[in-house]
C-alpha cells in the first residue's frame, strides 16, 4: 500500500519533469527547503510570541507579579483573573508573564555564557592540542561526571541563592559540554588542507583557530546554544520546584510550580501549576524545533 | 547470437525520483548475457552501469522504479520475468544468491563489520539450503579455501577489518558463489584494489567461469579490464547502450564515436611520453540538463544535424550481432579503414 | 578483555582521588560545620568565641587543611563516611538505607528507557515518513520538552487521584513488602523518570538506524536474498546499537540527577530525597557523600558502557 502511494508521487514527478516545471531557480529551492521544515517555522513563531509576551508583561497584564490579594485566594480562572490566583491571591497570568522574563533570561544567558567560555576554550585548545588541551579535557571530564543537579545544588548552597548566582553557576557547570562540542568540531576541521596551508604561510594559531576554523563550526555551535537554552530552562524549573533555584520571592516559571508540592493544590487548583507547566513545555519545544531546523539546514545529506 | 542466453534485458527504462526531481537514468537498455560467457558493461562513472546491475537484482533504492522493459532470466524451468517480481517477495529473494549473485566494489564497506566473515558466508548458505550450521560452516571454510584465502578455518572466525583488501574481495566472491549461482554480477570488483591484486581476482573469476560455467556480468570503467576479461562488450553512455557486440567486434572494430574516443584516450604502456593522448572533449552533461537528441552529440567529432534532433535507434551492423546507436557509423568505420 | 576491564578500573583511581579532593574542598566551603550544629541556638548567645574555638580544636577541626583531608580520606577508604550533622547517624548507615531504593528506581527507569527507546526508535526508522513515525516523533519532542517533575505531577493527578490505579507515593505500603506487591508503587515513578531518557534514546536510535540502513553492507545482505526482517534487525540494528549504547552511557548522569527530583515528587525514600533535605538543612557530610557516590556510580556505569561497546563492535581495539 505504501508502494502505491509512492508510485503515485513518482508519476506526478515524472509528469512535472516532462513538462519542464522542475528545473527551477535557486530561490525556488530554498523556499522548498524551508517549506519542507514546517516545525522550525512553528517553533520560531511560538518562541517569538512567548518571548514578546513576556517582554511586554507590563502592557499585557493589569496586575503586578507580587500583588497579594488575600480575599481572592485560589480562585479559578475568571474574567478578572485570566488564569486564576494562587494561594496568596497573586494573579497567575501576570506571574507567568513576569516569571517568563527571568526564566528566559536565565536560560538564554547561561547558554550564551557557557558558549562563550566553552567555545573559546574548545577552539583554541582543540587547535593547539598539547598540555592545555589535555588539562581542560580532564577538567571537563570530571565536571561532566557529576550529575548537574547535584553539582548545582552544592554550589548554590555554597554561594547562596540569588538570580545572578544561579546564572553564574549554570555557566560554570555548562561550559564543559560546549567545550567538548567545539573541540570535536575543531579536531575534524583542523585536518583539512586549507588549515595546513595557513600554517605554512606562518599565520598565528590564534588567528587560524578563531578567524578561519571557528567560522566553519558556527552551525553546530548555534544548534548547541539553542538546545542548551532549553536545557537550562528545564534545569531552573526543576531547581526552583525544589526550592533551590531562584529565591521564591521572585516569580519564575519554576518558582510558580514550587507550590505544586502541596497535594491539596495539586488536586484542587490545577490552574496554579498546569498552565505554567504547559508554557514551559511549549517554550522548550519551540526552542527544540528551531534547533532541529538549524541542524537540518546545516546538514546537506538530506535526500527525498 | 549463436550463444545461449541466460539473461536478457530488453528496452529497460529506470527513473530516479530523488530530491523531488525525476532523473531518467536508464533509457531503452537492451543486452543479452550468454551462458558461460563474460559480458563487460563499460562506461564512465554515472553512466548507469550500476543502476543496471541493481535493476537486475531488484535492489534499486526505494525512490526509483523500472518504468518499462523486461528483464528475463532463462532458468532451467522456464523464463522468469524479474521486472514483474516484487522486490522483497519470496521468489525474488530465492533468485538472489541462488541463481544470481552480486559482488560489490568496496569489500570493506560491503561486508558487515560486526560479524565474522564465516558468519556472513554461513548466512548465505543457511538462507538457501537446508544444511545444518555445522555443515554450513564446513562449506564456508571450503569456499574460502577454493577462493585462495590461506588458513581458512582460522580466517572464517575473523572479522572483515582483519583481512587485507584482496582477501576481502576473495571472501566476497566466496560468499557470492556459495550456492553456485548461474550468474555472477561483479560491480567494479577491483577498482578499490591494487593492480597486482586485480590480476589475481580476475584470474579467480576466469577460473570460476571455466569450471562452473558461470556467466559473468562485469561492470567496469577500465578498458584494459574489458580487453582482459570480456567475451562480449556493451558500451554505455548517459543511460544508453551505444554499442554492443563481441569483444573482437567492438574493440577490434569500434563503430561508435564514443567507443573509439575511449580507446584512443588510454595511454599505452611502453609507448613513451610522446604518445598522443586524446581526451574526449567536453564533459558529461548534467543528467537534469541533457542535450536534445543523441546524448554524445555535443562531444562528437562526427556529429551532424540529425544527431541533435533524436537519439539514434539500435542498428545491427552485421549478422554477428554487432549493434551501434549512431547515424554516422558508416563514416566512422570508413575512416578507420582509410 | 579482562585486562581491558582491569585497566579501566585502575584508571579510575587517580580520577577518584582528584574528585575526593574536590569533594573535601566543597565540604570546607559549605557554610557551617559540626560545631555550629552541636550548639542549640539559644546557647549560641551565651557561648564565647574561646569556648567555640576549644570545641573545634577538640574535634580536630582546626588542623591544617591537608591534614584534615588526609584523615578524611583514610576514613573514607575504611568505610567511615562521617556523621549526619543533624541526627549524628553515620552517613554510611543512611546511605545503606536509602541506596537500594534509588538503585531500584534508577535501574527500572534505565531498563524501561533502553528497551522502549530502542524498540520505538527502530519502528520509527523502519516506518520513516509514515504516520507511526510522525506520531512517535511528536511524542518524542514532547517527551524531551516537558519538565520531568511536571510529567510526574500530571501522572499523579490522572492515575492516582482521578483513576486511583496507583498509590499516592512512597515505596511500599506496610505489610506488602514483597517485590510483586510493591510493583504498583514502582511503576509510576520509574515510568516518569524514564520519560526523557526514552525520548532521547528513541530519537537517537532512529537516526542511528537510518544511518546504518544506508550502508553498503545492507545492500549486500539484501543481495543474498535474506528476508527483510533479518536485513533490518540482524544487520541494521546490530550496527546501529553501538552509538546508542554510547549515548545511554553519556546520559546516565541525567538519569541519576533526575531521580533527585522524581524522588521528591513521589516521596520515594531514596538517596535523592535525602540529598534534597540535607541541602536544605546544610547537612554537609550527607550532601558531599551523596555527591561523591553519584559520581562513582556514573564512572562505574561508563566503564560498563565501554565494555558493552567493545562487545558490540569488534572494531573497538581492546588494547
Amino acid at each position: 500500500m505504501a508502494r502505491d502511494a509512492l508510485n503515485r508521487k513518482m508519476d506526478r514527478l515524472l509528469l512535472l519533469e516532462e513538462q519542464g516545471r522542475l528545473s527551477g531557480n535557486p530561490t525556488n529551492r530554498t523556499l522548498r527547503k524551508i517549506a519542507a521544515n514546517p516545525l522550525a517555522i512553528i517553533g520560531l513563531v511560538l518562541f517569538l510570541i512567548l518571548l514578546l509576551a513576556c517582554m511586554a508583561a507590563p502592557l499585557i497584564s493589569t496586575y503586578g507579579p507580587n500583588a497579594i490579594d488575600l480575599r481572592n485566594r485560589l480562585s479559578p480562572p475568571s474574567r478578572a483573573h485570566l488564569l486564576g490566583t494562587d494561594q496568596i491571591g497573586r494573579d497567575i497570568f501576570s506571574r507567568i508573564l513576569y516569571g517568563g522574563r527571568i526564566s528566559i533570561f536565565v536560560g538564554l544567558g547561561s547558554a550564551l555564557g557557557a558558549a562563550l567560555i566553552g567555545v573559546s576554550l574548545g577552539t583554541y585548545a582543540g587547535y593547539r592540542r598539547g598540555a592545555l588541551d589535555a588539562l581542560v579535557m580532564k577538567v571537563s571530564e570530571i565536571m561532566m561526571s557529576f550529575p548537574q543537579i547535584i553539582l548545582v545544588s552544592i554550589l548554590v548552597t555554597i554561594v547562596g541563592q540569588s538570580l545572578w548566582n544561579l546564572l553564574l553557576i549554570f555557566i560554570l557547570t555548562g561550559w564543559p559540554s560546549m567545550y567538548r562540542m567545539a573541540r570535536s568540531q575543531m579536531l575534524s576541521i583542523r585536518e583539512m588542507e586549507y588549515i595546513q596551508a595557513l600554517q605554512a604561510f606562518g599565520i598565528g594559531s590564534f588567528t587560524i583557530s578563531f578567524k578561519h576554523m571557528l567560522v566553519n563550526a558556527v552551525g553546530p555551535i548555534f544548534v548547541n546554544i539553542t538546545l542548551s537554552t532549553a536545557m537550562f530552562i528545564l534545569q531552573e524549573a526543576a531547581l526552583s520546584f525544589l526550592g533551590l533555584g531562584v529565591p521564591l520571592e521572585q516569580a519564575t516559571w519554576g518558582n510558580i510550580l514550587n507550590v505544586a508540592q502541596d497535594l491539596n493544590i495539586l488536586r484542587g487548583a490545577w490552574w496554579v501549576w498546569l498552565p505554567v507547566g504547559l508554557v514551559i513545555t511549549l517554550f522548550v519545544m519551540a526552542i527544540n524545533f528551531i534547533g532541529d531546523g538549524l541542524r537540518d539546514a546545516a546538514d546537506p545529506t538530506q535526500v527525498g | 547470437m549463436q550463444h545461449e542466453p541466460i539473461l536478457t534485458v530488453d528496452d529497460l527504462c529506470v527513473n530516479f525520483y530523488t530530491n523531488q526531481r525525476c532523473n531518467k537514468a536508464l533509457r531503452n537498455v537492451s543486452f543479452s548475457l550468454s551462458k558461460g560467457r563474460t559480458l563487460c558493461l563499460v562506461g564512465e562513472s554515472g553512466c548507469g552501469k550500476s543502476v543496471t546491475a541493481n535493476a537486475i537484482m531488484q535492489l534499486l533504492p526505494s525512490l526509483s522504479r523500472i518504468e518499462q522493459g523486461t528483464i528475463t532470466y532463462h532458468a532451467q524451468e522456464g523464463a522468469v520475468h524479474i521486472e514483474r517480481l516484487s522486490r522483497n517477495a519470496r521468489e525474488m529473494r530465492r533468485l538472489r544468491g541462488e541463481d544470481i549473485a552480486m559482488i560489490f566494489q568496496d569489500p570493506m564497506t560491503a561486508l558487515n563489520p560486526v560479524f565474522s566473515v564465516g558468519f556472513q558466508i554461513d548466512e548465505m548458505i543457511l538462507n538457501h539450503t537446508n544444511l545444518s550450521k555445522k555443515k554450513a560452516r564446513e562449506r564456508s571454510v571450503e569456499l574460502l579455501k577454493q577462493m585462495g584465502v590461506p588458513l581458512p578455518e582460522q580466517r572464517a572466525g575473523e572479522y572483515p577489518h582483519q583481512y587485507s583488501g584482496g582477501m576481502r574481495q576473495r571472501a566476497m566472491i566466496a560468499m557470492a558463489m556459495a550456492c553456485d549461482p548461474k550468474i555472477l554480477i561483479a560491480d567494479e570488483p577491483t577498482t578499490a584494489l591494487d593492480v597486482t591484486i586485480q590480476a589475481q581476482i580476475f584470474a579467480l573469476m576466469h577460473a570460476l567461469k571455466e569450471q562452473k560455467e558461470t556467466s559473468i556480468l562485469l561492470i567496469t570503467h577500465d578498458m584494459g579490464v574489458v580487453c582482459e576479461m570480456a567475451d562480449d562488450v556493451a558500451v554505455m553512455y548517459m543511460g544508453n547502450i551505444v554499442e554492443r557486440g563481441s569483444v573482437v567486434q567492438v574493440m577490434g572494430c569500434p563503430a561508435h564515436p564514443y567507443t573509439r574516443a575511449l580507446l584512443a584516450s588510454i595511454p599505452v604502456l611502453g609507448k613513451g611520453k610522446e604518445q598522443s593522448l586524446e581526451p574526449i572533449r567536453g564533459t558529461t552533461p548534467d543528467p537534469f540538463d541533457r542535450p536534445k537528441g543523441c546524448q554524445f552529440a555535443p562531444r562528437c567529432d562526427f556529429a551532424t544535424q540529425e544527431c541533435h534532433k533524436a537519439m539514434p535507434d539500435e542498428q545491427i551492423i552485421d549478422q554477428d550481432g554487432h549493434m551501434v546507436r549512431c547515424f554516422n557509423y558508416k563514416e566512422l568505420m570508413n575512416e578507420r579503414q582509410a | 578483555m579482562i585486562s581491558f576491564i582491569i585497566r579501566k578500573f585502575l584508571l579510575l583511581i587517580p580520577l577518584l582521588l582528584v574528585i575526593s579532593f574536590l569533594i573535601f574542598l566543597g565540604m570546607e566551603l559549605m557554610p557551617g560545620d559540626a560545631v555550629d550544629f552541636m550548639i542549640p541556638p539559644d546557647a549560641l548567645a551565651t557561648i564565647s568565641q574561646a569556648e567555640l574555638d576549644l570545641l573545634r580544636s577538640e574535634l580536630g577541626l582546626d588542623a591544617p587543611f591537608l591534614v584534615r583531608y588526609g584523615t578524611w580520606l583514610v576514613n573514607l577508604v575504611q568505610g567511615d563516611f562521617g556523621y549526619s550533622l543533624q541526627s549524628g547517624v553515620a552517613v554510611s548507615t543512611l546511605l545503606a538505607n536509602t541506596l537500594p531504593a534509588t538503585l531500584e528506581l534508577s535501574l527500572a527507569a534505565l531498563v524501561l528507557s533502553t528497551l522502549f527507546g530502542s524498540i520505538l526508535g527502530v519502528v520509527s526508522a523502519l516506518y520513516k515518513g509514515r504516520l507511526s513515525d510522525n506520531v512517535l516523533t511528536v511524542m518524542g519532542m514532547i517527551g524531551v520538552a516537558i519538565p520531568q517533575f511536571l510529567f510526574g505531577l500530571i501522572m499523579i493527578v490522572v492515575f492516582v487521584f482521578k483513576l486511583g490505579w496507583f498509590p499516592v507515593g512512597g515505596r511500599l505500603t506496610v505489610g506488602n513488602e514483597a517485590f510483586l506487591q510493591r510493583l504498583d508503587h514502582l511503576i509510576l515513578p520509574s515510568v516518569v523518570l524514564a520519560l526523557s531518557m526514552t525520548a532521547g534514546v528513541m530519537r537517537y536510535c532512529r537516526s542511528s538506524m537510518l544511518d546504518s540502513l544506508n550502508k553498503e553492507f545492507i545492500k549486500t545482505a539484501r543481495s543474498k536474498g535474506l528476508p527483510p526482517w533479518r536485513v533490518n534487525l540482524v544487520h541494521g540494528l546490530r550496527v546501529a546499537m553501538t552509538p546508542v549504547a554510547v549515548l545511554i552511557g553519556f546520559r546516565l548522569p541525567m538519569l541519576i540527577g533526575g531521580s533527585v527530583v522524581i524522588e521528591q515528587v513521589f516521596q520515594w525514600p531514596g538517596v535523592g530525597q535525602m540529598f534534597v533535605s540535607a541541602v536544605r538543612s546544610q547537612n554537609t557530610p550527607i550532601v558531599m557523600m551523596v555527591a561523591f557516590f553519584s559520581v562513582l556510580i556514573v564512572l562505574i556505569a561508563s566503564i560498563l558502557v565501554d565494555i558493552a561497546t567493545a562487545l558490540l563492535d569488534p572494531r573497538v581495539k581492546l588494547s
